[in-house]
């Protein structure tokens, strides 16, 4: 048990954020809650996609002249993939949140069902 | 039945990851196929190639470089699209709050009751102190950690801090949403310009060995790198500052 | 001319960038420096399609590192085409778009090209892209520019964009977690060396995980069957200058990007690929039914063709579902031809608004009379999409059709009519509705000059109805060019 923890453990906590984040999108009625929750899938997934740059015994990726072995080094390919992935995911963000103040400009609320009588009342 | 969906989906989710476990290497296993394949050409190459002893920089920036160009253009986008989206909407006014009688409870009254030596001189002290430091981000990303992402949030973070902090003083000239959308637009072209000019040397895109000056090999690659990152610093800075000034249109500080 | 596959992305990309400099000049000029930079990309474009059906496929290297290492961009036949029909509407809703004035900011205006610059340059380089991780960042520009423009559709626009913004980021997030799976046990970033790789030792469990995740999030991005939910609203409140993009493009790239994963990577010796193949035939077989008769019960009519394409993809990822070569070429015909029979669709639509600002079924009777030349392309694409032979969907569907006969899968092809015939209800009843129904007498938003509209609108119209007409009369020519690459990697 402690081996599968230390192995694989961290997989299955990745995997129950993305969970939770995805059942919030689809629970919570407040659509600042469901950005919050789109995040939490989106840390989630890079959380994830870094374990796979993790290395026994290797140390940051800046290289020093007394190691030259790759087996040193941790893989800086994830990090580099997941830096743009964390720059995306804030792009993705900032939009969400303007459209977030349009619709409270326009419909007073951003919970859903008040949106949904909103449009409603329109027709 | 949204409440039976979403248990299902965690259902699944808690499934999924035991189905997982046996296709995922081990964490830490230096003979996985992550840890063997191209990592180690990144790692073994880093200062031979690319002249940056920081791996990740190397790989962002010279054997990735265009996705990082993309990743700037996100920036850039989210910016653009933040202001046209916000652009229609008017002014709220019933954000402004009358204070009324709680006025007449402040010990000192007046518009200056917020006013106190943190805010005056601490930060004027202070916003030199993050630009030099932002600098010395962006011309040392190359060796160590850093970079020019870094170095324009901390751009963003000056100028965001002069608008915030004393909104009726600012210390440095105030730039327009139009005008900050077009810089970070210039920092993405900067970026581009470093592929562009390897093109007219007669290489591929973003190979930095065909710049069209007449330096060795390896300087070439850190040229490219540190025109990259300004390029970034820009974007990013400008991108930030872009989205401050769309909502400082549309908040009226309370009275 | 080695360059050309990085130029057509680059163009565009760049004049983005500049749009909002120059656009302080006065606010066309971005505008043109737009039209510019994607009319190059489509000379470009064409060269580049004529240099790959006589020398093969073309593998341009960024920075000249090899391909495992750095990303590379893979061209062949079959994206050949695809990036002129990206090119040639993007470049005709850029004319349409002229005359859709957002705002007098020069600003705004400004940002407004960028951000449609931007998402053609996202769908172009979705194309050209052969590296898994630069696919997804050319998805997400291509999916924030469209939040974007369908958001400036006004405040129901803004609420589509939002639930829009909510799923696609989902299917953007499962994407990269397919990713992660797949660079887990390959160890490699790049489309080719993963083909290869996956199918040393035994990774089939791995890949089926992979394959569902890719499955849900191309599902979502091009709206198949169960993951549609956000479409009809998107292609209903998006900004009236961008619909024809949004619409006619923006689905197909990623039914393409599926393909790609489908049988360039996997290929044929996937243990599980019959599986995946029929769960693909399942949900089109489901699109192409719900789709078909949601529409039928549509009064507006930018509702109904937004049913109509959820319809219509699942036409596309039946080709795939087959999966033979020459199901493939009908697919990839039926997604040339869709393009420009939705898009030419969208711009009558436009059109339309442009001189009336309605939108109701119920008011345009007798509309022939005014607009004649816009009707004129209506009913030559309604009658396209339902299949009527000199038209490209007839040929399309033939294809398919002979595809699923040949690999005698009858309820393929059962579907296939049902679904014409379906198409054929409630495409007649918009071709009623234009001629037959009484004369309202609308009021007009803009008067009637020597043409029936503005010639920048007119242009597009024409143009897609010229382009359905050659696709149809031409399909043996395309069909040729396409197997060339579809040849190789189908079953």
């Amino acid at each position: 048990m402690e081996l599968f923890l230390a192995e694989k453990g961290i997989y299955f906590l990745t995997l129950l954020l993305l969970g939770v984040g995805l059942a919030g999108i689809i629970v919570c009625s407040n659509y600042m809650k469901k950005l919050i929750c789109m995040n939490i899938m989106q840390v989630a997934v890079i959380f994830f996609f870094l374990c796979l740059g993790q290395k026994a015994g290797g140390t940051i990726p800046v290289a020093m002249d007394s190691m030259i072995n790759a087996a040193d080094y941790i893989n800086p390919l994830p990090h580099g993939l997941m830096l743009t992935a964390i720059v995306v995911s804030l792009g993705t963000t900032g939009v969400g949140l303007a459209l977030l103040y349009r619709i409270k400009d326009r419909y007073g609320s951003i919970e859903e069902k008040d949106i949904i009588e909103r449009e409603r009342e329109k027709k | 039945m949204r409440k039976v969906f979403s248990v299902i989906v965690i259902c699944v989710a808690l499934i999924v990851p035991f189905a997982m476990f046996e296709v995922m290497p081990q964490i830490g296993d230096p003979n996985s196929a992550p840890n063997s394949h191209v990592s180690v050409h990144y790692i073994e190459n880093t200062q031979s190639i690319a002249n940056s002893p920081n791996m990740v920089t190397s790989v962002i920036v010279d054997f990735r470089a265009f996705d990082t160009l993309l990743e700037t253009t996100v920036m850039f986008l989210a910016g653009v699209c933040v202001m046209i989206i916000l652009a229609g909407v008017y002014k709220t006014k019933k954000r402004v709050i009358d204070p009324g009688e709680s006025k007449m409870l402040r010990v000192r009254s007046g518009e200056k009751v917020f006013r106190s030596i943190n805010k005056d001189v601490i930060i004027t002290l202070l916003q030199p102190m993050i630009l030099v430091y932002a600098v010395y981000v962006l011309f040392h990303g190359e060796v160590s950690l850093g970079g020019g992402f870094q170095a324009g949030a901390l751009i963003g973070t000056v100028l965001l801090l002069d608008a915030m902090a004393v909104p009726d003083k600012r210390n440095f000239p105030n730039i327009t949403k139009g005008t900050s959308a077009m810089i970070a637009g210039i920092g993405t072209f900067i970026y581009a310009t470093a592929g562009i000019l390897t093109l007219i040397g007669g290489g591929l895109f973003l190979e930095y060995e065909k710049f069209p000056w007449n330096v060795p090999l390896l300087e070439q690659h850190s040229i490219g790198i540190l025109m990259v990152e300004i390029g970034v610093t820009l974007g990013v800075a400008g991108t930030i500052v872009t989205i401050m000034n769309v909502l400082l249109e549309k908040v009226k500080f309370d009275k | 001319m080695k360059n050309l596959p990085i130029l057509i992305v680059l163009l565009p990309l760049v004049a983005a960038q500049l749009c909002l400099v120059f656009s302080r000049i006065h606010r066309n000029v971005g505008r043109w420096l737009v039209i510019t930079a994607v009319s190059a990309s489509l000379v470009m474009s064409v060269m580049q399609l004529l240099n790959v059906i006589k020398d093969g496929p073309i593998h341009y290297y960024f920075g000249n590192y090899r391909a495992p290492i750095g990303i590379e961009f893979s061209i062949d036949t079959v994206n050949g085409i695809m990036l002129i029909l990206v090119c040639v509407i993007g470049l005709l809703t850029f004319l349409f778009s002229s005359e859709f004035r957002v705002s007098s900011d020069k600003t705004i205006v400004g940002g407004m090209n960028t951000v449609l610059c931007l998402l053609i340059t996202g769908l172009l380089g979705m194309t050209s892209t052969g590296d898994v991780f630069n696919l997804y960042v050319f998805l997400e520009i291509t999916s924030l520019s469209a939040y974007c423009l369908i958001a400036m559709g006004g405040n129901k626009g803004v609420i589509a964009a939002y639930r829009y913004m909510l799923v696609g980021t989902v299917a953007a997030t499962l994407y990269l977690l397919g990713v992660a799976v797949l660079y887990a046990n390959t160890g490699t970033l790049n489309m080719a060396d993963m083909a290869v790789l996956l199918n040393e030792g035994d990774k089939n469990k791995a890949m089926l995980l992979a394959m569902i995740l890719f499955i849900a999030a191309f599902g979502i991005k091009m709206a198949l069957f169960p993951f549609h939910g956000w479409q009809p609203a998107a292609y209903t409140h998006a900004e009236t200058s961008a619909r024809p993009l949004i619409s006619g493009v923006m689905g197909k790239i990623p039914a393409y990007a599926m393909f790609r994963y489908l049988f360039c990577v996997y290929g044929t010796d996937f243990k599980y690929f019959d599986f995946i193949l029929d769960v693909l035939g399942v949900l089109s077989v489901c699109a192409m039914l719900y789709g078909s008769i949601r529409a039928m019960g549509q009064k507006d009519m930018r509702k109904l063709l937004a049913y109509s394409s959820v319809a219509q993809i699942g036409y596309i990822s039946l080709g795939f579902a087959i999966g033979t070569p020459l199901a493939l070429a009908g697919a990839f015909l039926h997604m040339f031809g869709h393009a420009f029979m939705k898009a030419g669709l969208f711009f009558c639509v436009g059109a339309i608004v442009y001189r009336y600002g309605k939108f109701s079924l119920e008011d345009v009777g007798r509309l022939y009379k005014k607009m004649p030349i816009t009707c004129g392309l209506l009913v030559l694409a309604a009658l396209s999409m339902v299949g009527i032979p000199p038209a490209v969907g007839f040929f399309s569907k033939w294809y398919l059709g002979l595809a699923a006969a040949r690999e005698a899968k009858w309820i393929y092809l059962a579907v296939l009519v049902i679904s014409s015939l379906l198409n054929a209800v409630y495409f007649f009843r918009l071709i009623e509705k234009f001629f037959i129904n009484p004369d309202k007498g609308l009021p007009q938003k803009r008067e009637r000059g020597r043409i029936e509209a503005s010639a920048w609108i007119l242009i597009p119209v024409i143009v897609c109805f010229v382009a359905i007409l050659a696709l149809g009369l031409c399909n043996a020519k395309i069909v040729d060019v396409l197997l060339l690459t579809l040849g190789e990697v189908g079953l």
